[in-house]
């Protein structure tokens, strides 16, 4: 076995060692998956809470109203008090309320008319009127169902007891309701509103990758400050070799992590197809190389772990800042000409252009050319400007 | 002397206008125990850098087994086996596995390196921490470690770099025995200290070093009987009347 396997090899096991590290790296990434998805996740269709009194009790039409209310998938039912409900209209935090009304049942029961209050303030804001609108949607649904067992009884032959027909009759609305006549199917269509998962997801991987630096640049710094480097200088180890040992280190760690980050993503969000996951990975490695060669050039410049890691840090920063992690640079600008300097840029187009515009590898030469390039040039610089021991060799 | 297997010569070496080494010659026989002293800063473990070809001497050059150090470094770190003043070691790993991993970095297949490390770890009386990892390990026992990784592929010339400092007598007693059981294997070592008495005991010849040069070398003895009568002066006072009595700090 290569010597430089052997270097990657006891760099990763130091790496699976270290717990917090291990923990950084696996569950920071869930983490942020979690929260991405608490702040995005199925926000394409609307979603409410209807805010209900219901002065009703057990009346046998409230809680079939309640009841079908809370079937509805695009709807959340959450019962007030009647004090609740005007302490909190009071403070706003609240624009609309419905009520069900004392005696709303038996009014019905009798065949009288019987009516819904939707106390709101002002105009009950948005999602207060389309709650309104889905619970008129209800109420005629039951104002029907109603008419029709009214009708019914009128004209069936007497001698049948009620009893019976309102349950035949009872029997056929529910089937309708299963299986309406006109269905209602909501298809979300293109882009017309950007997704944010899918605007963010490629600024947060490649943000992670990015991490690679500080953690590539550490392993060479730590391992000057233990003298392990020095002393691996006097074996037949040569200097190519241990870059190479570092850089497969580093590589391997950040496929480990790449994978992990794209498989949550995958699940979570299902922004990939199998082919384009490939891709990702295929993205995300050649990234994560790029960040690790990163790293090894501040590795061979630092003189202290102090130095490595400042310089780390404001390289990561300035890369994730510039990269359009967080905020789309405007073209033509000074800062979309700096952003350019930023290894995110590139990663973050091939991304964008893999998840939100369904491109492939092909499509991506230009940077994915400018990564390798990076790489390959960073690799040498790198051992040019390398030291094991300051004014050494 | 025996046939010279180090052979140093006029080696310089500054760092931004401090002259580290200043034109430091001197012959290693095959077999010899030779014993670099001098007091803190006088440039011994500079010197033992250049020779084990992690710094570039910026004038002169030596020879280990015939191989220049200029003109093939790589051929030199076949032969040599090191030391160093402060451990170097994986402190996450186990003695083994330091071993080990040092081992197939000379060269040794995985069976070669893991037979060699337990030997090794038998000769310092570690075999039963073999599993330990060296964060839990004294003062004394990392010491030990950080020599049995230099003896990993039986280097035919070892540097050891003050490797008794700071450990009790028991593990020093331990460090003798090894140095001369190597010795008496035929291994050339190149051996630096601050304690005269230990030069005195282990040493074949001693060079006494001070402000990057050579200023005395010899034989024990012989040294001692520059001074005075051999056997009633010490090293100590020879290498006291020799370097001054003023601190070095630097
Ligand atoms: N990498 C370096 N950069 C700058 N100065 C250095 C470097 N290495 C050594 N020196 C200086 O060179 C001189 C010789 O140092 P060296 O470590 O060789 O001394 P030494 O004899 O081994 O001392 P000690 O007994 O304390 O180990 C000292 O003044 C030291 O400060
Ligand atoms: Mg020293």
């Amino acid at each position: 076995m290569s010597k430089a396997i052997i270097v990657a090899l006891r760099e990763v096991r130091t790496y699976l060692q270290d717990k917090a590290d291990l923990a950084f790296s696996l569950l920071l990434p869930i983490g942020i998956f979690a929260l991405m998805y608490g702040a995005f996740g199925g926000q394409d269709l609307f979603h409410g809470t209807a805010y209900i009194v219901n002065e009703d009790g057990n009346g046998k039409f409230a809680t079939m109203l309640l009841e079908r209310l809370e079937a509805l998938e695009s709807l959340d039912v959450e019962q007030l008090t009647p004090a609740e409900a005007d302490r909190k209209l009071n403070r706003s935090d609240l624009r609309m309320v419905v009520i069900i009304p004392e005696g709303f049942s038996d009014s019905l029961t009798a065949g009288k008319t019987a009516s819904l209050v939707f106390k709101q303030r002002g105009n009950g804001g948005d999602e207060g009127q389309i709650v309104a609108s889905l619970v008129r949607g209800v109420v005629e649904e039951i104002e029907q169902e109603l008419q029709v067992q009214a009708q019914v009884k009128t004209l069936a032959p007497s001698g049948i007891p009620a009893a019976r027909i309102e349950t035949t009759v009872e029997k056929f609305l529910a089937r309708d309701r299963q299986s309406p006549i006109v269905a209602i199917k909501e298809i979300p269509v293109g882009n017309s509103r950007p997704d944010p998962v899918k605007q963010f997801m490629p600024g947060i991987i490649t943000m992670f990758v990015l991490f690679a630096v500080t953690l590539t640049a550490q392993t060479i710094v730590e391992e000057r400050r233990k003298g392990t480097l020095e002393r691996l200088l006097t074996t037949r180890l040569s200097t190519g070799q241990l870059f190479i040992g570092k850089f497969l280190a580093s590589l391997g760690r950040g496929f480990v992590q790449t994978l992990i980050l794209l498989v949550l993503a995958g699940i979570v969000f299902r922004v990939f197809t199998p082919l384009s996951f490939v891709q990702a990975v295929v993205i995300a490695l050649v990234f994560a190389a790029a960040a690790g060669v990163i790293g090894l050039i501040i590795g061979s410049v630092a003189r202290t772990p102090d130095q490595a890691t400042w310089m780390a840090v404001f390289i990561t920063m300035f890369m994730t800042m510039l990269g359009g992690t967080f905020f789309t640079v405007s073209r033509g600008s000074v800062l979309y000409i700096l952003g350019k300097l930023s290894l995110n840029t590139y990663a973050n187009d091939a991304f964008k252009g893999l998840i939100v515009r369904g491109d492939s590898l092909a499509d991506m030469g230009l940077e994915l050319g400018v990564l390798i390039g990076v790489v390959a040039i960073g690799l040498v610089l790198s051992r040019v400007l390398f030291r094991a021991v300051p004014g050494g060799r | 002397m025996t046939e010279p297997f180090l052979v140093a010569q006029d080696l310089h070496k500054s760092f931004n206008d401090h002259k580290a080494v200043n034109g430091v010659s001197f012959t290693v026989g095959k077999g010899e125990i030779f014993g670099l002293l001098g007091p803190n800063g006088a440039g011994k473990t500079t010197t033992i850098r250049i020779l084990a070809t992690v710094l570039e001497a910026d004038r002169g050059d030596a020879t280990i087994g015939g191989y220049s150090l200029k003109n093939s470094p790589g051929a030199v770190r076949t032969l040599i086996g090191v030391c160093p003043q402060d451990l170097a070691l994986y402190p996450d790993l186990a003695a083994l596995d330091n071993l080990v991993f040092f081992g197939r970095m000379v060269g040794l297949s995985g069976k070669e390196a893991k037979a060699q490390a337990m030997a090794n770890l038998e000769l310092m009386g570690l075999a039963n921490r073999a599993r330990g990892k060296i964060e839990k390990f004294s003062g004394g026992m990392k010491r030990r470690i950080n020599l049995a990784i230099a003896l990993m592929g039986h280097p035919r010339l070892l540097f050891l770099d003050e490797p008794t400092v700071g450990i009790d007598p028991q593990s020093r007693h331990n460090i003798y025995e090894t140095i001369q059981g190597l010795q008496a294997n035929g291994m050339t070592i190149l051996y630096t200290t601050h304690y005269m008495e230990e030069a005195d005991r282990l040493c074949d010849r001693v060079a006494i070093m001070d402000g990057g040069q050579i200023i005395a070398l010899g034989t024990p003895r012989e040294l001692k009987g520059q001074a005075g009568d051999p056997d009633k002066t010490t090293l100590e006072s020879v290498f006291l009347n020799l370097t001054g009595h003023s601190l070095r700090d630097d």
